[in-house]
């Protein structure tokens, strides 16, 4: 549809365009801020007021070499990246199990999936899980961070409803050739079904990655099994610098403290900030089906 | 047509009379793929759900189940005795209200503004830029918040300057606490709830939309009669969901922000279950707290799904 352009619609077009680049401004700056913080100089930043545009003082990269050469946030990196790998792998094959199985026509169809569904109405609460999981001896068990949280419902939902869409003439063609439920799955229907299987694997990675409250109560005494979140509370919310700062001369501890913060921000952040604008244009079709669809 | 269907009939039902056997026999490869599923249901979702007995007991994890002491109700009316009930249930109600409707509207008023943007790759670098702040951690977002709010915090050095504010901690004023979740809440997560907004925009006829403008209705009246009516199959869907969580408030922030010295207006039901049951280890109320919890969740859930299909004839289930 071609649109005149009324003097009002000019104006409108001028406000909207603003008022966008604004949005888009208060979404980077808290960001770009601690980017540049984390390169600049951390006496000239202590006298700069403001959000930085720009690094302040001369450039350095001491903070980074404090942050990778600590034992503890190499230690929470590692922990953080098998935890992720651990329970996204078991959560993708257990919910494209689950999808498959609630996709097929049983008779027991109905009740799983009325069984499935009431787990997102109703919960046992924090304390019941705690208990469970605690007389299953995971307290102080790195299984704590990668069995309990594997599976959501929902996203079993979603992948039952991305078989629901395919065409059951590929599964009765296969059948005629003797294959069983698991080869079908594997070999048909996962190739068909693998735009939702990525959606979900994005959406467990973030999940997982940012995760801190299950260690915080699971691992609390452990900090060997630390992950990575857990060493950025002490420091970023706690204010505990003391496992960065040990190293350092007492004297510029309190400066390099400012830094060292930024630094590890950036180091815990930045990978999943770079994953995310790639896998865009799955997450929005993976938002679209389980909201719509229910 | 009515005589085919009454001789099926029999027939049908005599197949699934003896179709459990025939069912097990065609279909055991694929319940023994759930099966891992089931098993985890039952251990990790209705374990729990059973282990809500200790919300009626004294509970001693060295007794367990089976040897902890029935105290019937007392752990509830211990909560709704308590000076916190009040208070809790009045946090938790507004912090949630307050971010449901102020995240819905500005989430669709979003949709709507970026509706109106014509070229392709501004309006799909703005979603990108907006989407961002949903990816960074609790963790991360509490240190922003606590850095930018502290004595000599940007946020506080701007109120300062432009409101006149007093220099303080702004995280040790209860009076600011539910402003800063808030706007936080809004930042990180105006970009991401419109996602379905957008998607839903799809929907809205083209053809209606033209035939308007050549009745001669402006953009304002067009955007009210066709493209809001065609987002509210999912303005609603997303209201039930949103109400049936109202007293969900994510804790995950709260937990990390939050101090004693402003429980005052920042205590939520969630951060009180977790507060009194793994800290204090009072193990007993804090599942009597947390059932509560759930309980209400679910009624509201159910509650607003029925009065949203009487009435908007839309509804999740």
């Amino acid at each position: 549809m071609i649109e005149k352009l009324t003097p009002s619609r000019v104006v409108f077009n001028i406000i909207n365009y603003s008022f966008m680049i604004l949005l888009c401004i208060v979404c980077i700056a808290p960001v770009w801020h601690i980017l540049m913080a984390s390169f600049s100089d951390p006496r000239t930043m202590m006298a700069t007021p403001g959000l930085f545009g720009w690094i302040v003082g001369s450039p350095t990269l001491e903070g980074y070499r404090i942050v990778l050469s600590n034992p503890s946030v190499l230690t929470g990196y590692r922990n953080t990246i098998i935890y992720v790998s651990a329970a996204t792998l078991l959560g993708i094959v257990l919910i494209t199990m689950g999808g498959f199985a609630l996709s097929r026509n049983t008779k027991l169809k109905k009740p799983l999936t009325l069984m499935l569904i009431f787990t997102m109405m109703f919960s046992g609460g924090l304390i019941p899980s705690y208990i469970v999981n605690m007389n299953l001896g995971l307290l102080g068990n790195p299984l704590a961070l990668i069995i309990p949280g594997s599976i959501n419902a929902f996203y079993i939902i979603i992948m039952k409803n991305a078989f629901d869409q395919i065409s059951p003439s590929f599964e009765e063609s296969a059948k005629l050739d003797g294959a069983g439920p698991l080869t079908i799955l594997i070999k048909i229907m996962l190739p068909l079904v693998k735009a939702t299987v990525a959606v979900i694997v994005m959406f467990l990675v973030v999940q997982h990655w940012n995760s801190w409250f299950p260690a915080s109560i699971y691992l609390s005494r452990r900090r060997d099994l630390w992950p990575l979140q857990l060493f950025m509370r002490e420091i970023l919310v706690q204010n505990d610098t003391k496992m960065i700062s040990a190293a350092e001369a007492a004297s510029a501890a309190s400066l390099v403290n400012n830094l060292v913060k930024h630094c590890i921000t950036v180091v815990g952040t930045l990978p999943i900030l770079c994953v995310y604008p790639f896998a865009q244009k799955y997450f929005v079709k993976g938002v679209t089906l389980g909201g719509v669809k229910e | 047509m009515n005589k085919t269907l009454k001789q099926a009939a029999p027939q049908k039902r005599m197949r699934s009379g003896t179709s459990w056997k025939h069912d097990i026999r065609l279909n055991w490869g694929i319940y023994l793929i759930y099966l891992p599923i089931f098993v985890y249901l039952i251990i990790f979702n209705y374990l729990p759900m059973a282990g809500i007995v200790m919300a009626f007991q004294d509970f001693k994890p060295a007794r367990g189940f089976w040897g902890s002491e029935w105290v019937g109700f007392a752990n509830f009316m211990d909560f709704f005795s308590s000076g916190e009930f009040l208070q809790i249930l009045r946090n938790t109600l507004v912090i949630s209200i307050l971010g449901l409707s102020v995240g819905l509207v500005s989430a669709i008023l979003f949709t709507l503004l970026l509706n109106e943007i014509k070229f392709r790759w501004f309006k799909k670098s703005v979603q990108t830029i907006s989407y961002m702040p949903y990816f960074i951690s609790a963790v991360v977002i509490a240190g922003m918040i606590i850095d930018f709010t502290s004595a000599n915090g940007i946020v506080t050095s701007f109120l300062v300057n432009v409101f006149g504010i007093p220099r303080e901690n702004l995280l040790m004023n209860p009076s600011y606490f539910w402003w800063i979740n808030l706007l936080s809440g809004l930042w990180q997560g105006l970009g991401y709830s419109s996602i379905i907004y957008i998607s839903a925009l799809g929907n809205v006829s083209q053809e209606l939309n033209e035939a308007a403008a050549i009745d001669g209705a402006n953009r304002l009246q067009r955007t009210w009669h066709i493209t809001l009516p065609a987002l509210r199959p999912t303005i609603v869907t997303m209201l039930i969901l949103n109400i049936g969580s109202l007293l969900n408030v994510g804790s995950d922030k709260i937990l990390l922000i939050y101090n004693p010295t402003i429980y005052s207006t920042a205590d939520v039901i969630s951060t009180h279950v977790a507060r009194m049951g793994l800290q204090r280890m009072q193990y007993g109320y804090s599942a009597a707290v947390g059932l509560f919890n759930s309980i209400v969740g679910t009624i509201l859930l159910i509650g607003s799904n029925y009065l949203s299909r009487k009435l908007a004839d839309t509804s999740i289930f």
